[in-house]
């Protein structure tokens, strides 16, 4: 027997499939990237364990992946929050504006303390890193407090 | 912010799922509002106005009311 729907269940389930689809294509786009890198990279470097400066590719690779990883980690998230409801959004800022104001103080405080001979030199994966993990965080944090 | 939510659900037996839908939010979303963990956006107390046919000021506290 099927269901009717109201507008606002039929609006939660299409919600619901464009949030599964957008975990799909960034599943994808993940594994694009890691195939292409594993596969084209002339150096010895490796782009999902910090080992950026010793990467090599071909520009146009190069030029590929880069517009890949701005999809993946720019575009999609922006988009995303036009499918999400207003709690999840209201998660996911707190997780960036933490991430953002972590980054901004962290790096800084990094060359300070690198400078004091503590710890080793800020490299560009590593504040990479230190944004990415501190957003998770923060937005675990947020979805904790908010149950 | 303290509100009526669980209570006007209640009276008409929804689930919070139910209500979500009604209201184009997710489950969590109803549930972090019912237990005052998530004030809702001006459009969705608008939303939340409307279904259950109240004024907002009816359904949520912000505890300044004389």
């Amino acid at each position: 027997m099927t269901k009717d729907l109201s507008p606002g269940e039929a609006r939660t389930r299409q919600r619901n499939r464009r949030e599964i689809i957008t975990y799909a294509f960034a599943g994808v786009i993940g594994m694009v990237l890691g195939a292409v890198t594993v596969l084209a990279d002339k150096g010895s470097g490796d782009l999902f364990f910090g080992q950026w400066e010793t990467m090599v590719f071909d520009p146009t690779i190069a030029v590929i992946l880069a517009v890949t990883i701005v999809l993946g980690f720019i575009a999609l998230p922006f988009w995303s929050f036009t499918v999400i409801d207003e709690l999840v959004r209201e998660r996911n800022l707190i997780g960036y504006t933490g991430g953002g104001m972590i980054v901004m103080g962290g790096a800084p405080a990094w060359a300070v303390l690198h400078s004091g001979g503590l710890v080793p030199a800020p490299s560009v994966a590593g504040v990479w890193a230190l944004g990415f993990f501190s957003t998770m965080i923060v937005f675990a944090i947020a979805w904790i407090r908010s149950r | 912010m303290k509100n009526r939510l669980k209570v006007l659900r209640a009276e008409r037996d929804w689930s919070q799922a139910e209500l979500a839908g009604r209201l184009d939010v997710s489950r969590q979303a109803v549930n972090a509002i019912e237990t005052g963990k998530h004030d809702p956006s001006l459009p969705l107390a608008f939303r939340i106005s409307r279904l259950f046919e109240m004024p907002i000021e009816d359904i949520f506290d912000d505890g300044e009311t004389a």
